[in-house]
């Protein structure tokens, strides 16, 4: 099985340790993974936008840099809801690209579902001394219906115990640009995501999408806590980078 | 109703900052949320699903939608036949011109009112005012705004931005009565004191207006949803009933509202059924005693025909349960009057730029995380947040946009069709981000995005890509 590691951009620029994270798991677990030269942006903050044509031409570019692949893996509940539900009806009307990234789309995994639904190991590398709560990232969890998944994985890290927090599947506030754009209601609706967080009292807050991850920490170190961890799910699941 | 969306970003600010509102919120989430689970998962007594019933109720609404004109004329038709009178409105001016008329000629000097947003689009209030005639809303939560001279911030809960201390101070100004201190257990209180004072102007009123939740075309009726029991004096006592509602209101049977209320209640406030349920058809017959000697139905346009066949048509499926705007986590920062017209939550972002100008309510369909717990919860599958995208996209069209934004989306584009020059880029950017960052590896001022290190943090990254370290290791 050769697969495509989809590292997304914010990763790449913002916190590579996911990407490795990704990247150690899956040859842990016997895949060949490649993550294919070109890739910048899913496309996903043009769609967003509004801007259908941009959208599209990025679309095109991820589908060509990732159709020949087994699989397209992504640690990311947002981008991979992206190209598995908004690339098909971005270029239905593109007689040349309907087929393809219906195709890319059907092979399109984010990463809980992929070790979950297609891999199904039997033991995972990962080990974490100390309770977590896991927040739910809207895309994931709406767009591609991954919610069993990510806490079924970390059921089985060594010395792990999962405590839910309240409203885990409520937004965080983040929204791509929204956060950006409106940055004091999305530092109101982060605040209520940090309070759940501090009531549950975790040693750590995971989730499978760096942007609200970057959104939770962001406000709990700027509120104070600088206690708890903030962690994707890949790096608690890949265990420490070997020295 | 004139809309102040423009203004949604400032609006929008003083409220997330106004701490009497956001405690008021904070009290009333939790129950709506609360509330409606309860109210769905409590289908499964009655055998029922809701993802089924969910699908029922949509395609009852669609099969309205898609044929809206021959359903009107059904409706028209039957409630001529039960003695009503049945007139059309273009836009709120000709409501409210019709609404006066119908006043003038029967010798109106005060109109008792039940929960109507189709009024509030119209702005019926002021305009019967400036006429001369007194309107009384006579729902609780519509009493509270319209004394306080607001209008309301939730399509069910009109009220629900006031705290308690609020409307006690309101009550003793406008009951001529001294304040008091008051705690929850004095509700009751307010509430008998409100209907002490509403019960004199239900007797003395000539005319009632109501909306109506739906229109039967098979009877030509009015279906009433309340709880509080004021719409039932509103629509019987006055000796004249007007309703005012939407043309998209339609359902074609009995039989589907049935279908309908399984739902709506539920969505809206986790009952199985609200605690009235009425059915209004014509007037009162010779041999009855109770109703109105005059019905009139206006059934109002105001943008919605133009709906039907668009890209927005799934919008006309709603009936207004508010289920959107309390799941909304957006909302529930702001309130509803940081919207600015009549609607707020998701629908407002929705209904607001469709029905007053997608170029007057630009910050609306961007006033949205994605999160689609809207559209999840929504009992007649709307999209929601696929709507907004689609504004957005018009938006774009037209550029619309800021110059600033629409060159930053460009460039951005430009460079990420371009993955060598990407790179480089963003390895100069990690290395900036690095170097702005503190000891703790913490960003707290970014010129390039204030709206993020104003109130937060970003977590800084380690200065190189992970595409630069990626080749690095594979020329290892």
């Amino acid at each position: 099985m050769r697969l495509a590691l989809y590292v997304t951009c914010l990763v790449d620029l913002m916190r590579p340790s996911i990407g490795f994270a990704s990247l150690r798991l899956l040859e842990n677990l016997g895949c060949e993974v490649v993550v294919p030269p070109g890739q910048t942006c899913c496309g996903q903050p043009a769609w967003s936008a509004g801007n259908r044509d941009l959208a599209g031409d990025l679309a095109r570019q991820a589908i060509a840099g990732l159709e020949s692949y087994d699989y397209v893996v992504i640690p990311s509940g947002s981008c991979a809801d992206h190209i598995r539900n908004a690339y098909p009806q971005l270029l239905t009307a593109d007689p040349a690209w309907a087929a393809r990234a219906q195709a890319v789309a059907g092979r399109t995994y984010e990463l809980s579902s992929f070790l979950n639904e297609v891999l199904k190991p039997e033991s995972l590398p990962g080990e974490f001394s100390g309770s977590v709560t896991y927040h739910d990232s809207c895309k994931g969890l709406r767009g591609l219906g991954i919610k069993q998944q990510p806490r079924a994985l970390l059921a089985r890290v060594r010395g792990l115990s999962l405590a839910e927090m309240k409203d885990c599947e409520e937004c965080c506030g983040f929204g791509g640009a929204f956060a950006v754009r409106f940055g004091d209601i999305s530092t109101a609706i982060v605040d209520r995501k940090c309070e759940s967080i501090a009531a549950v009292g975790a040693d750590a807050v995971v989730g499978g999408d760096l942007g609200c991850l970057l959104n939770i920490e962001g406000r709990l170190r700027r509120r104070g806590d600088l206690r708890t961890q903030v962690l994707h799910l890949a790096e608690v699941l890949a265990g420490p980078e070997p020295r | 109703m004139h809309s102040q969306a423009m203004f949604f970003r400032a609006r929008a600010a003083a409220q997330v900052g106004n701490k009497g509102l956001q405690k008021a919120l904070e009290k009333a989430k939790p129950l709506f949320v609360g509330k409606r689970a309860k109210g769905i998962a409590g289908l499964a007594d009655d055998g029922l699903d809701f993802t089924e019933l969910r699908a029922a109720c949509t395609a009852i609404r669609r099969r309205v939608v898609d044929d809206l004109d021959v359903w009107l004329e059904i409706f028209e038709e039957r409630a001529r036949a039960g003695g009503a009178e049945v007139l059309w409105a273009r836009d709120g001016d000709e409501i409210c011109r019709q609404v006066i008329d119908i006043a003038q000629r029967h010798g109106v000097s005060k109109v008792v009112k039940s929960k109507s947003m189709l009024s509030e689009e119209a702005g019926l209030n002021e305009a019967l005012s400036a006429a001369g005639i007194q309107p009384v809303e006579t729902d609780l939560g519509e009493y509270i705004v319209q004394l306080a001279g607001e209008a309301p911030s939730h399509i069910i809960a009109p009220a629900i931005h006031k705290t308690l201390g609020e409307v006690e101070a309101l009550f003793a100004e406008h009951h001529g009565r001294p304040g008091q201190a008051r705690t929850a257990a004095d509700i009751p209180l307010l509430a008998a004191e409100a209907r002490a004072v509403l019960r004199q102007h239900f007797l003395s009123a000539e005319m009632g207006i109501s909306g109506a939740n739906f229109l039967i075309a098979e009877s030509g009726s009015a279906a009433l949803v309340t709880n509080e029991g004021n719409g039932r004096m509103v629509t019987t006592l006055p000796k004249v009933h007007v309703v005012i509602t939407g043309i998209e209101k339609i359902v074609p049977t009995l039989e589907n509202f049935a279908t309908l209320m399984r739902l709506l209640p539920r969505s809206a406030t986790g009952q199985s059924i609200s605690n009235y349920v009425s059915l209004l058809t014509g007037t009162r017959g010779a041999d009855e005693t109770e109703g109105p000697e005059k019905t009139v139905f206006i059934l109002v346009d105001n943008g919605r025909a133009a709906l039907a066949g668009s890209d927005f048509a799934d919008m006309l499926r709603c009936i207004r349960c508010g289920a959107c705007m309390n799941h909304c986590p957006v909302y529930f920062s702001l309130g509803g009057h940081a919207y600015g017209w009549v609607y707020p939550g998701p629908m407002g972002s929705v209904l607001t730029p469709l029905y007053t100008g997608i170029e007057n309510a630009l910050d609306l369909p961007h006033a949205s995380t994605g999160c689609n717990q809207c559209g999840s919860v929504c009992p007649v599958n709307i999209p929601l947040p696929a709507l907004m995208h689609r504004l957005r996209e018009i938006q774009h069209e037209r550029a619309l946009r800021p110059w600033r934004e629409r060159f930053a989306l460009r460039a951005w584009g430009w460079l990420a069709a371009r993955p060598g020059l990407y790179r480089l880029l963003t390895r100069l950017t990690a290395r900036y981000l690095c170097w702005l960052a503190d000891d703790s590896g913490r960003i707290r001022v970014l010129g390039l995005a204030p709206g993020w290190t104003d109130e937060r943090d970003l977590p800084a990254p380690l200065g190189k890509t992970f595409h630069e370290l990626y080749a690095a290791r594979k020329r290892a």
